[in-house]
């Protein structure tokens, strides 16, 4: 098929459709820093979405569970490994996304005859000293994108846009403690979320009022979990990952 | 790709780590596949023989140390000097030979420590792993027999007189109800069998001058060690210390000049805490 590139290049654009299509109705996730870390939140209905990599880095994603898995083990692994031959001051995210996801998600996406993986990944890493936090949004095709003030992952760019704008203009440029901070997440989340259910007709008209933001939460809320894994900078220990609990969600709820 | 959440196994299989089967044939000087340089790592956790035979030989210990645990009131207190010795001179007085392994549970080691330290490390790696890989934390069993493993594959080296190891492992059982001590202290054979020590352990070539103070402490003594709360027992686990250096020449005391401390550190509910140069000053005013 590569002897006919217009054919190679309708098939790469066939897969993007595909998998796109397979990504849609994900459920968002939000990653914003906080007065001692930083935290990814989602709404999940059962299955875990924010896990642990290393000391101080998480990460979440959404598409398929058997591919999210997959290239779970794959960076946890290769963390793992590196940490031990070499010293876990050597892991970072840097190297973690360019040298190990990236042409993997690439590679997949662009090897037409074979599965590709249906994914959009966000990886966070708390800095160490004067090190910035560091958010790494990694797409299905392997592009990256990196950000230090917050990063959101939804089922297309539109909705990603839509979520971004919204954190824009609510965030106050200083880092806030966690209540606020999860709140402000749970509604970015909303806002994501009320974007994917929106028919693609009118995917154009990305305004969400508070009303339908706090509606869609106390209706996702009924079946569905808020999941908030934090990296908390202060924890004594080496790890400093760590998933808040559902007592703790709600108590940290009720303050804001 | 490792679904059994096993470190070592993950270790021995680094050179085949990647994401896709057509990734074999990629080849990047960036690329973290870890293949020329996984091997020595390998070796270093699994020595093999040296050639000579060692049948019908004595296993020797060289022990030079003193590490102790015992269960007290709030949950463990674990101990060891900062002597390292090499035949009878002595080579350095920091080490470290009470270890956080996570944050529940602490190697203390006696006994060569370019081995302990290995064991110690891969028995971080292998907790972490398993908990970030499986999702869960490895269960108090599981870390016991990882320990077990390590210990056993290390047997040539123990055989040969130049390399055992054997460590007291202390950890405070998960979801232990808050009226209940979820203290364990464990004491391991240059084998890899385990023991359960209800009270107390204590290994080293200072060993055997306190094993039987801790059991009169323990049966007669004014308050039993379980009883004891941290200040007490602090006391008590530094007092052992300077009595197995008064008899020990491979312990060392409390150096008053250098202000150095022997290494105590407490496991509770909480998690593994060390304690303070300063507290330990105050408990020696106390002690002695």
């Amino acid at each position: 098929m590569r002897d006919l590139p217009y054919r190679w290049i309708e098939a790469i654009q066939d897969r993007r459709d595909y998998i796109e299509d397979q990504l849609r109705l994900g459920s968002p996730v939000v990653g914003l820093p906080f007065e001692q870390g930083c935290l990814l939140l989602t709404v999940t209905k059962g299955a875990q979405k924010i896990f642990e990599v290393h000391d101080r880095i998480a990460l979440s994603a959404i598409g398929h569970p058997a591919d999210i898995e997959r290239l779970r083990m794959l960076v946890t692994d290769t963390a793992s490994v590196q940490a031990f031959q070499s010293a876990t001051e050597d892991v970072n995210l840097h190297r973690l996304t360019h040298y190990v996801l990236a042409h993997t998600f690439k590679q997949a996406f662009e090897a037409i005859v074979g599965e590709a993986y249906i994914i959009k990944m966000l990886l966070v890493e708390i800095g160490n000293g004067d090190e910035q936090t560091q958010f790494t949004h990694i797409n299905y095709d392997g592009n990256v994108k990196v950000d230090h003030d917050s990063a959101v992952i939804g089922g297309t760019l539109e909705i990603e846009n839509a979520m971004q704008e919204y954190l824009t203009a609510a965030q106050n440029g200083n880092n806030s403690d966690l209540a606020s901070t999860l709140q402000l997440a749970l509604k970015t989340w909303a806002v994501g979320r009320v974007l994917s259910q929106r028919s693609e007709e009118a995917e154009d008209d990305t305004d969400v009022p508070d009303e339908e933001i706090e509606e869609i939460i106390s209706t996702e809320l009924e079946d569905g979990e808020i999941e908030v894994g934090i990296l908390d900078d202060t924890l004594p220990a080496d790890t400093k990952f760590r998933i808040l609990t559902q007592d703790e969600i709600q108590a940290v709820r009720d303050i804001s | 790709m490792n679904h059994k959440g096993d470190f070592l196994s993950l270790i021995k299989h680094a050179d085949t780590l990647h994401g896709t089967p057509e990734m074999d044939n990629l080849s990047s000087e960036a690329d973290i596949k870890l293949t020329h340089d996984s091997k020595p790592m390998r070796d270093a956790i699994q020595l093999p023989f040296q050639g000579k035979s060692t049948y019908g030989k004595t296993l020797e210990i060289p022990e030079a140390t003193t590490v102790v645990a015992m269960r007290y009131s709030e949950g463990i207190i674990i101990a060891g000097d900062r002597r390292a010795t090499a035949g009878t001179s002595v080579i350095h007085d920091r080490a470290e030979k009470v270890l956080p392994i996570d944050s529940h549970s602490v190697l203390a080691i006696s006994g060569a420590p370019a081995t302990a330290y290995e064991i110690a490390r891969v028995l971080k790696h292998s907790f972490q792993y398993f908990r970030r890989s499986q999702l869960q934390e490895l269960s108090v069993e599981g870390k016991l027999r990882t320990l077990s493993r390590l210990i056993r594959d290390n047997l040539p080296m123990a055989m040969q007189g130049i390399g055992a190891v054997i460590p007291i492992f202390a950890l405070y059982a998960p979801q232990t109800d808050e009226s209940e001590n979820g203290g364990k202290i464990y004491f391991y054979d240059a084998l890899g069998a385990h023991f359960e020590n209800v009270d107390f352990a204590t290994t080293g070539s200072g060993s055997i001058w306190i094993r039987g103070v801790l059991r009169y402490i323990d049966r007669w003594g004014e308050t039993r060690l379980e009883d004891m709360d941290q200040q007490q027992a602090t006391i008590t686990i530094l007092r052992l210390l300077d009595t197995a250096s008064e008899y020990d020449a491979a312990t060392s005391g409390y150096n008053a000049k250098a202000e150095i401390f022997p290494t105590v550190k407490t496991i509770t509910q909480q998690g593994v805490e060390t304690l303070s140069d300063d507290f330990l000053k105050d408990c020696y005013v106390e002690a002695t």
